[in-house]
């Protein structure tokens, strides 16, 4: 008998014993492997800062809050990731920027602000003046994974030691001195738990807590807590106190965002703060460490009061154990609960992230993006994103809550943003709907909507291209006459009306565009061949599909807003197309760049010269036509752009340009229905709203002028050359060799105007 | 030994001072000035063989400002110094435009757009087109272009 009790014993400590390497297996392979799967960040184009510029409008304050940089008082030397802001002053010492390429060291600078602007940038240690200064690219975003868990890792010895401090103070004040479990604490959690009837106190360790979440699921059986207390156990036997405590920093669970779950300190100071958590101070330690009890219970946006109150009673029990003097508990405990005013919420981020890894090479695929901790620095400029996100959102609930007034309510409507540099297809914003947590769908990329008149400059271009033999000058007139045209693809011949079924009769080229006619863009497109207008829109960089028929000219055909954005980057960038790029370069988890996107130049599609010409047309439509909203609004400068309305409201678009930046705008239902108004009151406000914000009311710089475009003065009625005597001129720009002969008043040798083609050939053959 | 050669007379052309990005540093308003600033470092960083601080310098000032004609210059002149003539020929096409608009068609402009032009076709294997554009730059500015080549110094 106890020779078979012995030798189940001695089974029974096999078995367990076994069971022991099982658990120590499993805690090793986590340990020593990859201990967590880490998002990829992607942080945004870098703040480029200089004397001249609008500290206001480049969000210099918001920079140092998102970037991390903590405010101290006047007085002292200022540490790395520091920053002083005295009336008309601002000191910053910058941290510096570790990049494999191109890193930047750490720097003390001091600025001298006059208003709105910084007046003087010097080095605050030698007194040297600065003409520019970079500054850090802030994280905007990152890829997570199917389980949804965004972090930002930390090291220990970055940390402060105020957030070590409150969390020992509530979650395990003796965690330097017990070996995973302790039992002093187990011991009075069960007195306190009977005394009370009820369980009321737990007794987890930092270990038990990191074991439970690494490993384990949350149920509670006796099997799970003992493999707890085991795996507790051989962790603190196997690794050193920072290394556990290190891996608990980064591990432990603070609440959602949205669909995401945020794990870690990193992470978390980003969300309750909006800054890293390098910089917490002790009542923003006291407030993290107070949130881990119940994330969601006690969350500062949703229960800022019971948050306070468990913040305050984490700062008594830092102070009861002689973790903070007296005066930091005060000063701490009278801080009201600050936590971060920047949106919480990343996700109208994801659609440009979207975008962002369409253009990665294959092998950085889903799996890898949210797992191997990446670099990514992207074209996006965290200002001109927040502007855009303002607008769009502002604009669409606008249109919603003006439909409501007028007794048409409605509700759903749904919209894009997307802003370009012309010059280079750099993206600096990219809005692909109203919410990304309720639809991924990207409607600047994915959606292929019927763009309406937003393409008709192409036809204006295909006619003013030289290349074709102009078939078109900028002083001519464009019949607005009834007309239809035999198509294969209808019974009926195709009539194209004007939007208000009004004809004009014959009408300047000028006002045809800037009034949006339909009936002669149509005419032209016939007159200039179809399959040339496709060509001049492919040329220009829409890649959608064209089908050739009539209705081509009047913008029929389903494109997505980013082609659009190029095709007219192409215009503003004097016919050269740019390719798209979203970001510059990518950074492996051990420093090593593991791609570049180089800045491409951009590609000549069309005739500078007609570029110019169509830049002229759509400057026009914001002086006088459809767009005028724009200069009513009060911006000045050079500016151009077109409406464009589908049929029955279904889509409004609205491209506008600057010299510098590229906009458009769509707005509409994902399944088609009238939105209710036209574009000038639905897309165009929206792209007026994000410009004013982000350039302001002075738009700088000019449309360059190519030396083969002339300024010819003409009689405004017949567009015959002005000479002395004629009644009235304006200056118009022609292509050199296409301006008219014939002139005002007429003179004998020129009453005969020979037409455009033949003061071509004339041209062509020295005639 | 060299034979005794009697001197050729000078050629018949007008030497041209080319223009240097370090005359311009001063114009333009403040973003002008920053990115010229910034391509300026590019320059001086391009001149310590410090490559990729030489392009992110070069990359933010079209940042700053994207119709300054020197920044897309000094990015065509590195990419051929990197070997990668292939982007040369549109960022010179780009930063052609942008000086013409800006009423700077002179020679002393011209001859580093031509030279480097030259260059991209020798590197793309256009011998003839390419001796035809840097015998051109050679014989306006023989000083900078005597070697066939433009140095980042050479702007500074």
């Amino acid at each position: 008998m106890a020779a078979v009790g012995a030798a189940l014993g001695f089974v029974a400590g096999l078995w367990g014993a076994h069971w022991v390497l099982e658990q120590d297996r499993i805690v090793v392979a986590r340990f020593e492997g990859k201990r967590f799967e880490v998002p990829s960040k992607v942080y945004s184009a870098p703040l480029i800062v200089y004397p001249g510029s609008d500290w206001q409008r480049m969000d210099l304050a918001g920079w140092l809050v998102r970037s991390g940089y903590r405010e101290q008082p006047e007085g002292g030397s200022l540490r790395p990731g520091r920053y002083v802001w005295a009336p008309s002053r601002l000191r910053v010492h910058l941290r510096a920027f570790e990049h494999p390429l191109r890193p930047e060291p750490a720097r003390d600078l001091e600025f001298r602000l006059k208003g709105g602007e910084i007046e003087f940038i010097s080095d605050a240690f030698s007194g040297n003046p600065l003409d520019v200064v970079v500054l850090e690219p802030e994280p905007v975003s990152a890829f997570l994974g199917q389980d949804g868990e965004q972090r930002d890792l930390v090291r220990l010895d970055e940390l402060p030691p105020s957030l070590v401090s409150a969390i020992y103070a509530v979650e395990d004040k003796r965690f330097e001195e017990h070996h995973g479990i302790d039992l002093r604490r187990v011991v009075g959690a069960v007195l306190a738990n009977l005394r009370a009837g009820q369980i009321e106190q737990g007794a987890s360790t930092l270990t038990q807590q990191l074991v439970k979440n690494f490993f384990l699921t949350p149920e509670r059986t006796f099997e799970r807590k003992l493999r707890e207390a085991i795996m507790a156990l051989i962790i603190e036997a196997r690794y050193s106190k920072p290394e556990i405590l290190q891996a608990y920093l980064n591990e432990i669970y603070f609440g959602q965002r949205g669909s995401t779950e945020i794990h870690g300190v990193g992470e978390a100071s980003r969300l309750y703060f909006g800054k890293s958590a390098t910089s917490l101070s002790v009542s923003e330690s006291a407030l993290l460490a107070a949130i881990i009890q119940s994330p969601n219970g006690i969350s500062p946006f949703k229960r800022p009061e019971k948050a306070q109150a468990r913040r305050n009673m984490v700062l008594e029990l830092m102070f009861e154990q002689e973790r903070i003097s007296w005066e930091e508990f005060e000063m701490a405990r009278r801080e009201p609960l600050r936590v971060s005013a920047v949106n919480p919420d990343a996700r109208d981020v994801r659609y440009f992230l979207d975008a962002l890894s369409q253009q990665l090479p294959g092998v950085y695929d889903s799996d890898v993006l949210s797992t191997r901790g990446l670099q990514i620095y992207s074209t996006l400029e965290p200002r001109v994103q927040r502007a855009a996100v303002k607008a769009l959102r502002g604009g669409l609930a606008r249109i919603e809550a003006n439909s409501s007034a007028r007794g048409r309510p409605i509700s759903g409507l749904q919209g894009c943003l997307i802003a370009m540099r012309p010059q280079t297809g750099e993206i600096l914003a990219l809005v692909g709907g109203r919410d990304y947590g309720s639809s991924q769908w990207n409607r600047c990329i994915q959606a292929r909507r019927p763009v309406g008149s937003v393409f008709k400059p192409f036809v204006y271009v295909a006619a003013l291209d030289p290349e074709y033999g102009p078939v078109l000058t900028l002083a001519d007139t464009l019949e607005d006459t009834p007309f239809e045209v035999e198509t294969r693809e209808t019974e009926a011949p195709w009539q194209p009306q004007n939007y208000d079924h009004q004809f004009r009769g014959t009408v300047k080229v000028r006002e045809a565009l800037e009034r949006s006619l339909n009936v002669p863009a149509a005419r032209l497109g016939q007159q200039v061949g179809i399959s040339r207008v496709a060509e001049t829109a492919r040329r220009l960089g829409v890649t959608s599909a064209l089908p050739e028929v009539p209705s081509l000219s009047l913008g029929t055909a389903e494109v997505a807003p980013l082609e659009v954005a190029r095709a007219y980057a192409t215009l503003a960038n004097g016919g050269r197309r740019p390719t798209p790029r979203t970001f510059v370069d990518l950074v492996e988890a051990d420093g090593v760049v593991g791609e570049v996107q180089p800045l491409e130049g951009a590609e000549r599609a069309i005739d500078p010269a007609t570029a110019f010409l169509a830049v002229s047309l759509l400057e026009g439509v914001v002086d006088r036509g459809t767009a005028a909203r724009v200069r009513r609004s009060g911006m000045r400068g050079p500016i151009a752009g077109k409406t464009g309305t589908t049929d029955d409201e279904h889509d409004l678009w609205f491209v506008g340009f600057t010299p510098e930046l590229v906009a458009v705008v769509w707005v509409g239902f994902d399944e088609p229905a009238p939105v209710g108004v036209p574009s000038s009151a639905g897309a165009l406000p929206i792209w007026t709203d994000f410009m004013m914000e982000v350039v302001g009311k002075q738009v700088r710089g000019a449309f360059p002028r190519p030396s083969s475009v002339e300024v010819v003065s003409v009689d405004p009625k017949t567009g015959a050359r002005a000479l002395a005597g004629c009644p009235a001129r304006h200056d118009e720009f022609f292509i050199r060799g296409t301006s008219p002969e014939q002139t005002c008043p007429v003179s004998k040798q020129s009453d005969e105007q020979p037409g455009l083609f033949r003061r071509t050939l004339g041209r062509l053959f020295g005639r | 030994m060299l034979a005794c050669q009697t001197p050729s007379p000078p050629p018949k052309v007008s030497w041209v001072t080319p223009v240097r990005a370090t005359d311009f540093v001063m114009q333009g308003d403040a973003a002008r000035r920053a990115s010229m600033r910034l391509v300026v470092q590019g320059l001086d960083a391009d001149e310590r063989k410090d490559f990729p601080s030489a392009r992110a310098s070069y990359e933010r000032s079209i940042q700053v400002d994207a119709t300054n004609p020197w920044s897309y210059l000094a990015l065509a002149r590195y990419y051929l110094e990197q070997g990668e003539a292939q982007r040369v020929g549109p960022l010179l096409d780009q930063s052609a435009a942008l000086f013409e608009a800006e009423g700077l068609r002179e020679p002393r402009v011209g001859v580093h757009l031509i030279g480097l032009r030259g260059g991209a076709y020798g590197s793309l294997g256009q011998d003839t087109e390419a001796q035809l554009y840097i015998e051109r730059a050679q014989t306006l500015a023989p000083l900078v272009w005597g070697d066939g080549q433009l140095q980042a110094g050479e702007l500074l």
